[in-house]
C-alpha cells in the first residue's frame, strides 16, 4: 500500500488528508456524543450545589466539614482549613464526576468504537491509569488512551485467533484483557500521564510569558484551546489569577481575570448551535446556554466545541476580542470571578469598569457566534444527514427503489450525498476491502442482502472482497462501507464511525449494489495498475 | 438440503390474510418443528411494528429482534406461499413469507439461496407459480444443489 499511495498525485494526497481530518472529527463526535447527558448533569449539579453556587451545599458539593455536619456515612477526604488544621471534607458529587466519571466516560465510548464491549473496558481500565496518575482532569488523556488501548486489545486478541483450543476461549478472553489492561494502565500511569500533566503546565509558561510582554490577545490563542481540553482551571487558577492577583495589587484590577472566565465565547458557541445545530446537539445547547452563561460553568460547551474542532476558531477569536475590548477600555475585574458566571463577572467589576467589561462579554460572544454560525452553516448539508434520518440520501434511495433502478445522475448524486455525510468521497480508486452488511437482528435482510452482493461481486471477478453481515449493535468500526437501511443507517454510523455508510431500501434489488460492484472494479483495476508501474 | 428448511416447514398455499395472520402462521411452524419458543413469535411480532421486513420482490422475512436470540431452540426457517397478496403495508404486497429462526450461521446457507432465488426475476417469478409445497421444495432444493 505505501508504494501505491506514493503513485498517488498531490491533489488527491491533499483530498485524502481532508478525509482523514473529517474522519477524526466524526471519531470525536462520536467519543463525545453519547456522553452530553453526564457532562450535562455534572453541569447542573456543579451550578448548583459548589460554594459559590446557586444554592451551596456542603455536602453534596465538596467543600462541607463532616466533623461539624449532621450528614454521616458520606464519603470524606482530609482537607487542611486556613488555619492549618485538618478536618473531614465532604468528597462531594463535583469533583468526583469531573475527575473520574467523564473521563471515564468518553474513554470508554472510545474504546466501544475501536473494539465493542471488550475495547470498551480495557479503555476504561487504562483510564483509571491516566486519571490518578496526574492531578489535572483526563479529558485529553482518556480520548488518547482511550481508543488507543482497545486497538491494543484488538492486536493482541489477533494473535491468538482461532488457535485458542475450544472450551477454553473464555479463560483466555478474561486473562488476556485483564492483565493487558493492569499493564497499560500501568503504563499509563507512569509514561502518560506526566506527559499530558507537563502539557498543561508548559501552556501555563506562555500564557505567563506573553501576560509579561503585551501580547494580551494573542493569549486566547492558547488559552482557548487548553480551555476545551479541560485544561482551565490550570490555566485560570494557576496562572491567571495569580498574576491577576498582582497586578490588582498594583492597580486596583486586572483584565486577567476576565481572559479564561469570559463566558461570551462559549455563550456565542452555543447560541450558535442553538439556532444552527442539528439532532442532539441543537436541542441540549439551549440548557447549556443556562448552566454555562448564568452557571458559569463553561466545561458544558467544551464537548460542543470538541465534536467540530473547528469551532475553536470561534472561541479563539471570540476570546481575543473580549480581552482586547478590556485593554482598549483600560477595564478589569478586582478579583477572580469564579465560577465564570456573568453574575460572577458583574460582582467582581469595580465601578468604573462597567462599560468595558460588558462590552467585553457582549463582543466576545458576537465575534464567537458569528464565525461558530458561518461554520455550522457551511457544514449543516453534511450533518443534517449525520444526525438526522430525514434525510437526502435515504430520500435519494427512496426514489431510486421507486424507479427499480438507479438513473445514473440519481446515482452520482446519491453517491456524492452519502459520500460527504460519511466524510469521505465515492472515488473509484480508493481499494475496497470489506463491505459490512448491518440490519437490526442481523439474521435476516442483512443475511440476503449480503449474499447477493457476494454473487455480484464474485460474477465480477471480486470475490476477495469480504462481505459479511451483523446486527447493527454489534457492529465495529474499520469495514470500508457499511450498507444497511436506510432507517438504520444513522445507528450504523454511530456504531462505525470512520466506514462509509450507503442507505438501500430494497435489499433484493438495490441500484446500489451495482454501483458498489462498479466501484469495486474500478478500484481494483487501479490498484492493479499502480502495482504494475 | 439440511435440517434448517425440510419439506414440512414448507406450506402452499398459506391460509393468512393479514400481515399479522402471516407472522403468526410462519412462527408456529417454527414453534411445531421444535425450533423456536412461543415468546420467540412474539419478538417476531414485535420486530415487525419496528420495523418492516418486507424486501420487496413479493417477499417478506418475518424474525425476532437480537434480544430474542435466547428464544431460538436450533436454527430454521420456513416458507409460505400465498394464492392472494398480503398487505404488508401501503404498496407493498407479499406473496411469500420466509419465517427465520436463526442463532449462527447455520441458516445462511439457504437464506442466500432465497435471496438469490428473488433477485433474478425469472426465477421469482417460478416460486410464484408453484402448484404444491412439494414443487416449490423441489425449487428451492434445485437451487441449493446448483
Amino acid at each position: 500500500m505505501s508504494a501505491s499511495a506514493a503513485a498517488v498525485p498531490t491533489v488527491r494526497r491533499g483530498k485524502s488528508a481532508q478525509v482523514r481530518v473529517q474522519r477524526f472529527g466524526a471519531f470525536l463526535t462520536s467519543m463525545i456524543m453519547p456522553n452530553l447527558p453526564a457532562f450535562l448533569a455534572w453541569g447542573l449539579i456543579t451550578t448548583l450545589f459548589i460554594a459559590a453556587g446557586w444554592t451551596p451545599n456542603g455536602i453534596l458539593g465538596g467543600f462541607g466539614n463532616a466533623d461539624a455536619m449532621s450528614w454521616q456515612g458520606a464519603a470524606t477526604a482530609l482537607a487542611q482549613a486556613k488555619d492549618g488544621t485538618t478536618f473531614h471534607q465532604y468528597v462531594g458529587l463535583v469533583g468526583p464526576m469531573i475527575t473520574y466519571l467523564l473521563p471515564l466516560l468518553i474513554a470508554n465510548a472510545g474504546g466501544r468504537i475501536v473494539y465493542k464491549d471488550r475495547g470498551a473496558v480495557v479503555a476504561s481500565i487504562v483510564a483509571v491509569g491516566m486519571i490518578v496518575g496526574s492531578t489535572v482532569p483526563m479529558f485529553l488523556g482518556a480520548m488518547i488512551v482511550g481508543p488507543a488501548s482497545a486497538w491494543v486489545m484488538k492486536k493482541i486478541d489477533s494473535i491468538w485467533a482461532g488457535k485458542i483450543r475450544p472450551g477454553f476461549e473464555m479463560l483466555v478472553d478474561m486473562f488476556s484483557a485483564g492483565i493487558a489492561g493492569a499493564a497499560m494502565a500501568v503504563g499509563a500511569f507512569f509514561l502518560f500521564a506526566p506527559v499530558i500533566t507537563s502539557v498543561s503546565k508548559a501552556l501555563g509558561h506562555v500564557v505567563d510569558a506573553m501576560a509579561s510582554h503585551q501580547l494580551l490577545p494573542l493569549m486566547s490563542l492558547i488559552v482557548e484551546p487548553a480551555k476545551v481540553l479541560f485544561l482551565n482551571n490550570a490555566i485560570g487558577n494557576g496562572v491567571l489569577v495569580p498574576l491577576g492577583a498582582q497586578q490588582v495589587t498594583q492597580h486596583g484590577q486586572s483584565l486577567l481575570f476576565l481572559v479564561e472566565a469570559n463566558p461570551g465565547p462559549g455563550f456565542g458557541i452555543l447560541l450558535a448551535y442553538t439556532l444552527l445545530g442539528v439532532g442532539v446537539a441543537k436541542s441540549s445547547a439551549p440548557g447549556a446556554i443556562i448552566i454555562q452563561f448564568f452557571g458559569g460553568i463553561h466545561e458544558v460547551y467544551f464537548p460542543f466545541v470538541l465534536m467540530k474542532p473547528m469551532l475553536i476558531i470561534a472561541a479563539i477569536l471570540g476570546g481575543a476580542t473580549g480581552v482586547a475590548t478590556n485593554v482598549v477600555f483600560g477595564s478589569g475585574l478586582r478579583g477572580p470571578a469564579a465560577p465564570g458566571s456573568i453574575i460572577a463577572v458583574l460582582a467582581a467589576t469595580p465601578r468604573g469598569s462597567y462599560l468595558g467589561v460588558i462590552l467585553s462579554v457582549v463582543l466576545s460572544a458576537a465575534v464567537s457566534f458569528v464565525v461558530a454560525a458561518v461554520i455550522l452553516r457551511a457544514q449543516r448539508r453534511r450533518d443534517l444527514e449525520l444526525g438526522e434520518s430525514g434525510d437526502l440520501s435515504a430520500a435519494i434511495a427512496q426514489t431510486e427503489a421507486n424507479k427499480g433502478k438507479s438513473s445514473s445522475a440519481l446515482g452520482s448524486l446519491s453517491g456524492a450525498a452519502t459520500a460527504g455525510a460519511a466524510g469521505s468521497t465515492l472515488v473509484g480508486t480508493r481499494p475496497i476491502h470489506s463491505i459490512i452488511f448491518a440490519c437490526d437482528a442481523g439474521m435476516g435482510s442483512s443475511a440476503m442482502g449480503a449474499s447477493i452482493l457476494r454473487d455480484k461481486l464474485r460474477k465480477a471477478g471480486l470475490s476477495d472482497i469480504s462481505v459479511v453481515n451483523k446486527a447493527v449493535a454489534n457492529l465495529e468500526d474499520g469495514a470500508d462501507i457499511v450498507i444497511s437501511q436506510s432507517e438504520l443507517t444513522d445507528r450504523a454510523r454511530r456504531h462505525a464511525p470512520t466506514s462509509r455508510h450507503l442507505s438501500v431500501d430494497n435489499f433484493l434489488a438495490s441500484p446500489v449494489y451495482d454501483d458498489v460492484v462498479t466501484e469495486a472494479k474500478a478500484a481494483a483495476a487501479t490498484a492493479g495498475d499502480r502495482s504494475a508501474s | 438440503m439440511t435440517d434448517v428448511l425440510t419439506r414440512d416447514l414448507v406450506v402452499v398455499p398459506g391460509t393468512a390474510r393479514t400481515k399479522d395472520e402471516a407472522i403468526r402462521e410462519a412462527g408456529e411452524l417454527l414453534v411445531s418443528a421444535g425450533a423456536v419458543t412461543p415468546a420467540y413469535v412474539e419478538a417476531m411480532a414485535e420486530r415487525e411494528r419496528s420495523m418492516s421486513t418486507y424486501m420487496g420482490s413479493f417477499l417478506a422475512i418475518p424474525h425476532g429482534t437480537d434480544e430474542s436470540k435466547g428464544q431460538i431452540v436450533r436454527s430454521a426457517l420456513c416458507l409460505i406461499r400465498y394464492d392472494e397478496p398480503i398487505e404488508w403495508g401501503p404498496d407493498k404486497p407479499v406473496r411469500v413469507v420466509v419465517g427465520i429462526a436463526g442463532v449462527g450461521d447455520e441458516h445462511l446457507t439457504i437464506l442466500s439461496k432465497i435471496a438469490l432465488v428473488f433477485a433474478d426475476p425469472e426465477q421469482a417469478a417460478r416460486v410464484l407459480e408453484v402448484k404444491d409445497a412439494d414443487e416449490l421444495y423441489q425449487l428451492i432444493s434445485s437451487v441449493n444443489e446448483a
